[in-house]
C-alpha cells in the first residue's frame, strides 16, 4: 500500500513537472519518469503487457524521439506565457486532490459489480480474437498519424 | 459485407499517397470520389434490403476461421451511413476544384477518407471501446485537416481543438472504465443487461455525466463548445462542411444517443438533462451567431444551435421527438454542408470571410447565392424546405409531451435563426455590389455542381418529406424507441 501510494504520488509529481518545466529536455525526461512509474504500477496491478508497452514505447521510444527532435531544433526566443496558469493550475490541483481524498475511496467501494467478473482469456486471445475491430481502428489511427505528418510537414513545391 | 464501409475508405486512403506520385490531381480526385460514390450507392441500394428483417450482426470469416470483427447495422446506423456517404460525396466533389491551391491533394483525400472510415466504424460499432477507438480515428484525421492550410490561424485552431477534444476523450474513457468495472464487459448487449441486473443508479449517473461531458464536447453542446467556433471556420471549406455537417453529429450526437437510449435506457432524469442542455445550446448559440462578422464563424455558432434542436428532440424520448431529432440531424447535415461549401466558394472568389466587406455577390455568383439562400432558409425552418418539417415535428412532439415552454423557446430560437441568416443574406449576397467584387466570377464547375446538388436535395427532402420519414427516419427512430431491448434482444449476447 505504501509503495503503491508512493508510486502514485511520484507519477502525479513528474506529470506536473513535465507540464511546468521550461527546459524541454527536462520536461521530456520528467514525462519519461512518469510513464516509467505508471509502467511499474501496471506491473504491480497484474497488467504486465500494459506495463511492458508503457515502459518500452512511452518511456523509451517516445522519449528518444522527443530528445532527438529537441536536439535537432534551434532554441527559439522564450515565449511569454500567461501567469494565470501558474496560479489556476495549483489551485485546481489542490481542490482536485482534496475531493479525491474525501470522496473517491468511499465512491469506489460503492460501485457495484456483477459477480461474473470481467470477460477473461489470455492476452493473445483477447487481443486477436476479442478485440479484432479495435486492431482495425488502430491501423486507421496509425494511417491518420502518418498522413498527418505528411500533410503538416509538407513542402509546397512548384507544381502546387 | 458491412465491413466494406470501414475497409474500403481505409484501403483507398492507404494507396492514395502512392497514386499521388503518379498523378497529382486526376487519379486522387477520381479514386476518392469513386469510393465515396460506391459507399453512397451501397448504403442506399443494399442497406435497406439488408435490414428488412431486423438488425444485421456481422461476424466475419477469414480463411475459414471466424474472426471476431463484430459489426451491427440497423435503421439508425444505416441512416447515419447514408448521411455520411452523401455529404462526404458532395464534399469530395467540391474538393476537386477547391483543394487545387492547397496542394498535396492525394494526402488530403487520404486523411479525409480515414476520417470517413472512422465515422463509419463508429456508427457500426457494437461495443463501447470500439466507439472510443473509431472516435479517435475520425478525430486524429480531423485535427490535421483543420490545420491543412498550415497558416497561423489554422494551426492555433487545430491545437485548441486537439486539447479540448482529448479532454472529452478522457472523460469518455473514464466512463467506459467505470462501466467495465461494474459489468465486466464493454459490449452493448452485455452492458445493457448487466446494468439492468445491477440497478446501480448513482454510479450509472456518474458514468452518464462523464459521457455527457465527453460526447457533449465532441458535439460542441454549450457549455462544452469553446473549440468549435475556432476550429470550424479555420479549416478548409470542405472540411468545415464535414466537421459541422457530420463529425459533431456522429462522434457527439450519434454516440451519445446510441449509448443513452440503447444501452443505459433513457431515464426521466437523463431526459431532462439532455433537454435542458439542448435548449441552452440552441438559444445561447443563436444569440452568439447574431453578432458575428465572420461568415464561417456565424455558421459555426449556428451548428451549435442546431445540434441543440437535435439533442432537445432526441432527449425528449418520445417516438415523435426522436423522429424529429433524427430528421433534423439529417437535414442539418445537408443544409450546413451546403452553407459551408457555398461560403467556401465565396471565400475563394473574394478572399475574405468578413460579411461587412461583401455585398451584392448574388449578381456575380448566382448559383452559389441561390444555393446559399436555400440552405439558409432550410436551417431557419422556412416551409416547404426540409428544415421546416424537422423543426415542426420536434415542436409538435414537445407540445404533445406536455412541454409547451420548451416548444415556445424552440419557436423563438427559430426566429432568431431566421434573423441571423437574413443578416448574412443581406450583407453577403444582396444589396449593392461592392466595387471590389466587380471582377468576381461564379465558382468553378465541381464546386457549383456539388452545392447545387445539395440545394436540390434540401428542396427534394422538403417536398417529399413523408417518403423520407417513412423509409429512412422511422426505422431509425424505431431502433431508438425500443430502448435497451434493441441491443439485448436483437444484437444477442
Amino acid at each position: 500500500m505504501i509503495v503503491q501510494t508512493a508510486l502514485l504520488i511520484g507519477l502525479v509529481l513528474f506529470s506536473v513537472l513535465a507540464v511546468f518545466l521550461k527546459d524541454l529536455i527536462r520536461a521530456a525526461i520528467s514525462l519519461a519518469v512518469a510513464s516509467l512509474l505508471l509502467g511499474i504500477i501496471f506491473f504491480r496491478l497484474g497488467a504486465s503487457y500494459a506495463g511492458v508497452f508503457e515502459i518500452s514505447v512511452v518511456a523509451g521510444l517516445i522519449t528518444v524521439l522527443f530528445i532527438l527532435t529537441i536536439a535537432l531544433t534551434n532554441k527559439a526566443e522564450e515565449v511569454r506565457e500567461s501567469r494565470l496558469a501558474n496560479v489556476i493550475f495549483p489551485l485546481f490541483f489542490v481542490v482536485f486532490i482534496a475531493i479525491d481524498a474525501l470522496v473517491m475511496k468511499g465512491l469506489l467501494q460503492k460501485i457495484p459489480a456483477l459477480p461474473s467478473g470481467p470477460e477473461s482469456g489470455t492476452f493473445g486471445e483477447v487481443l486477436w480474437k476479442g478485440r479484432t475491430l479495435d486492431l482495425v481502428g488502430q491501423i486507421a489511427v496509425i494511417l491518420a498519424g502518418v498522413f498527418s505528418v505528411l500533410a503538416l510537414f509538407r513542402k509546397r513545391d512548384k507544381h502546387d | 459485407m458491412i465491413i466494406l464501409f470501414v475497409a474500403l475508405p481505409l484501403v483507398v486512403a492507404g494507396i492514395l499517397p502512392l497514386v499521388g506520385r503518379i498523378s497529382r490531381r486526376f487519379l486522387p480526385d477520381l479514386l476518392a470520389n469513386a469510393a465515396l460514390l460506391f459507399m453512397f450507392v451501397y448504403a442506399v441500394a443494399a442497406g435497406r434490403p439488408l435490414i428488412a428483417n431486423g438488425p444485421v450482426l456481422q461476424q466475419l470469416n477469414w480463411l475459414g476461421e471466424s474472426v471476431n470483427l463484430r459489426l451491427a447495422l440497423d435503421g439508425f446506423s444505416l441512416l447515419m451511413l447514408m448521411a455520411i456517404a452523401l455529404v462526404g460525396l458532395c464534399v469530395g466533389l467540391f474538393s476537386i476544384d477547391y483543394m487545387e491551391h492547397y496542394g498535396a491533394k492525394a494526402n488530403y483525400y487520404a486523411l479525409f477518407l480515414v476520417m470517413i472510415a472512422g465515422m463509419n466504424g463508429l456508427v457500426l460499432a457494437t461495443d463501447l471501446f470500439n466507439i472510443y477507438i473509431f472516435l479517435e480515428v475520425a478525430a486524429v484525421a480531423s485535427y490535421s485537416l483543420v490545420a491543412f492550410g498550415l497558416g497561423q490561424d489554422e494551426l492555433e485552431a487545430a491545437f485548441k481543438y486537439l486539447m479540448l477534444s482529448v479532454v472529452g476523450s478522457a472523460a469518455i474513457v473514464v466512463s467506459i472504465a467505470v462501466i467495465f468495472g461494474m459489468t465486466g464487459s464493454v459490449s452493448f448487449g452485455a452492458v445493457a443487461k448487466g446494468l439492468q441486473e445491477l440497478n446501480a443508479g448513482p454510479v450509472v449517473g456518474i458514468a452518464a455525466a462523464l459521457f455527457i461531458m465527453g460526447f457533449g464536447l465532441k458535439a460542441a453542446l454549450i457549455p462544452f463548445h469553446a473549440w468549435l467556433p475556432d476550429a470550424h471556420p479555420s479549416a478548409p471549406a470542405p472540411i468545415s462542411a464535414v466537421l459541422s455537417g457530420l463529425l459533431i453529429k456522429v462522434s457527439g450526437v450519434y454516440a451519445m444517443t446510441r449509448i443513452f437510449l440503447n444501452v443505459f435506457g433513457l431515464t426521466p432524469a437523463l431526459s431532462t438533462v439532455l433537454m435542458y442542455l439542448g435548449t441552452v445550446s440552441l438559444v445561447v448559440a443563436a444569440f452568439l451567431a447574431i453578432g458575428q462578422r465572420d461568415i464561417k464563424r456565424m455558421l459555426a455558432y449556428s451548428s451549435i444551435s442546431q445540434v441543440g434542436y437535435i439533442v432537445l428532440g432526441i432527449g425528449l424520448g418520445t417516438p415523435l421527438g426522436i423522429a424529429g431529432g433524427l430528421f433534423h440531424l439529417f437535414n442539418h447535415a445537408l443544409a450546413k454542408g451546403l452553407l459551408f461549401l457555398t461560403t467556401g466558394s465565396v471565400q475563394q472568389a473574394t478572399g475574405t470571410r468578413n460579411l461587412d466587406e461583401m455585398g451584392g455577390l448574388a449578381k456575380r455568383m448566382p448559383f452559389t447565392a441561390t444555393a446559399n439562400l436555400i440552405g439558409s432558409l432550410s436551417i431557419a425552418g422556412v416551409p416547404p424546405l426540409n428544415g421546416f418539417w424537422s423543426k415542426l415535428i420536434i415542436i409538435i412532439a414537445l407540445v404533445q409531451a406536455g412541454h409547451p415552454v420548451f416548444a415556445v423557446v424552440a419557436v423563438l430560437a427559430s426566429v432568431l435563426t431566421l434573423w441571423y441568416y437574413l443578416i448574412m443574406q443581406r450583407k453577403a449576397f444582396f444589396g449593392i455590389l461592392n466595387e471590389k467584387w466587380a471582377a468576381v466570377k461564379e465558382a468553378p464547375f465541381w464546386m457549383t455542381a456539388s452545392t447545387v446538388l445539395l440545394a436540390l436535395l434540401c428542396v427534394a427532402v422538403g417536398v417529399f418529406f413523408s417518403a423520407m420519414i417513412k423509409t429512412w427516419i422511422q426505422p431509425a427512430a424505431g431502433v431508438l424507441g425500443d430502448g435497451v431491448q434493441t441491443v439485448i434482444r436483437s444484437w444477442g449476447l
